[in-house]
């Protein structure tokens, strides 16, 4: 089997198992957990609260977006750009539909595609910037910190150096494509073993302090 | 004040792993795991800190730093020596008073002061509380009021408060145990200890609004809790059941705390 098979196939099997199943584990780790040791939240729960938070802040309509406009507003845009890009490229939609299960969806138009990777990896190099930059962040920040925004940001500057062929005259756009892939299957395997988690534990976390919150009254 | 929140008349008590395991285990939910795992160090919660910003942003002072004490004693597996604790001591009490500012704006609403009331908890069990809580937590457990007042004297301090008042104000009434009134009123136990006029100064307010209110005699009259500033989750049940206990004993409409 060649290198590219072999990335294509086998190991994208794979990273995708452990995404899937891994993200599974997280949320039901979670629910056991919370069921034995966090009953006040069960005994309080009211969706009202959990889904008026989600709303808030999946919305820049929060007192965070207040206070840190800028900053907060680069979050979105880049963690917007984050789930969309991946799904709804052309190039990878195409290649759902000559898989097995040839599903298929509308696509981005491709200069907006480009324009929108272009936002993830310089958004996530101001991020990195900021990590150096501003001290109260360097000082909390751990080498995952670090590793795991880099993590996050190659999947989309290798893919746009593999749709543009920046790199032809180093590196065979063959090869590039392998690292692309690579790069993909790193972040999707973090993020079920790591703080990217956080897509999934975001709901429950703010859920549950929501809930906290809302039996006091106040709706966060 | 000093003496006050000092640890070290209590911190006789040699450092057991075993037993701050043993304590956190069952304590550390899905929540505070989920928030010691995720926390993408952002430090937007920096600068919602009082306490960040009052000692010209020292990086000490922000929240998610704060925590990182308990993260290290899950990870030591609670092998941490004393001099250890009482860093952990000094920030708990001194650096953060749980008022959840900090959450409000965290966009993954990680509770900071939940954790810190679990480790000020963990503390407690290695015998490390400021004296003045300590003692507060004994007399609430012994006579349901953080100043160990009887029942005989609380009823009696009511009593003469009443006398004096209705010398000002002509037929002024302070009810005990009056069934069914619409307000039960609660003091903090200082009042009845040392500030009876304050009593009296609400019961002419009571009186002159005509409002039909009543104190009870049993324990629940204290509305402090202080044993909620140790996490001494417990206690601080018991304290706010008394509470409840009366209220629906007496049938009233409206539980009043003082100012």
């Amino acid at each position: 089997m060649s290198m590219y098979a072999f990335v294509a196939g086998p190991l994208l099997w794979i990273s995708f198992a452990v995404f899937i199943i891994g993200l599974l584990f997280r949320m039901a780790t979670f629910l056991k957990v919370s069921s034995e040791k966090d009953k006040i939240i069960r005994q309080h729960f009211n969706w009202r609260y959990v889904l008026l938070t989600y709303v808030r802040w999946l919305m820049p309509i929060n007192v965070t977006v207040a206070k840190t406009p800028v900053f907060f507003l680069l979050v979105y845009v880049f963690h917007f750009c984050l789930l969309m890009v991946p799904v709804f490229l052309q190039g990878h939609i195409i290649l759902w539909e000559e898989s097995r299960f040839g599903w298929s969806w509308p696509a981005l138009p491709h200069l907006l595609a480009d324009f929108m990777t272009i936002a993830v990896v310089a958004i996530a190099a101001l991020f990195l910037l900021r990590r150096v930059l501003s001290r109260d962040a360097r000082l909390l920040s751990t080498f995952s910190d670090y590793a795991l925004l880099i993590i996050t940001a190659l999947p989309f500057l290798t893919g746009y150096w593999v749709t543009h062929g920046t790199l032809d005259a180093v590196l065979s756009r063959y090869s590039m494509q392998i690292i692309h892939m690579l790069s993909g299957e790193l972040m999707l395997v973090m993020i079920p073993l790591s703080k990217l988690s956080h897509s999934v534990l975001f709901f429950f976390s703010r859920g549950a302090t929501a809930v906290e919150f809302g039996r006091r009254g106040y709706s966060m | 004040m000093a003496e006050e929140t000092s640890p070290k008349e209590t911190s006789s008590k040699e450092i057991n792993p075993q037993e701050i395991m043993d304590f956190l285990k069952p304590r550390v939910g899905a929540r505070f795991k989920t928030w010691l795992d995720i926390c993408a160090h952002c430090a937007l919660c920096a600068d919602t800190c009082h306490f960040y910003n009052a000692s010209g942003k020292d990086p000490n002072m922000i929240p998610a730093r704060k925590v990182r004490f308990l993260k290290e004693i899950l990870k030591k597996k609670g092998k941490v020596d004393k001099a250890y604790l009482e860093k952990v001591y000094k920030t708990i009490y001194h650096e953060c008073n749980m008022c959840r500012r900090c959450t409000l704006y965290c966009p993954f609403g990680i509770d900071i002061a939940l954790m810190i009331s679990l480790l000020r908890a963990t503390l407690t069990s290695q015998g490390m509380i400021p004296e003045g809580l300590r003692k507060a937590i004994e007399n609430y457990k012994a006579t349901g009021n953080q100043m160990a007042v009887t029942k005989e004297e609380w009823v009696d301090t009511i009593q003469w408060c009443e006398e004096e008042a209705s010398a000002e104000l002509v037929g002024l009434k302070i009810p005990i145990d009056k069934k069914g009134a619409k307000i039960m009123y609660t003091v903090n136990a200082r009042e009845p200890k040392f500030y009876p006029q304050d009593i009296m100064e609400v019961a002419k307010i009571f009186y002159v609004a005509g409002e039909d209110w009543t104190v009870p005699s049993e324990s629940g009259w204290d509305d402090t809790n202080l044993a909620m500033f140790a996490g001494d989750v417990k206690t601080a049940k018991m304290i706010v059941e008394n509470t409840f206990k009366r209220a629906e004993e007496l049938g009233v409409q409206q539980v009043a705390i003082t100012e």
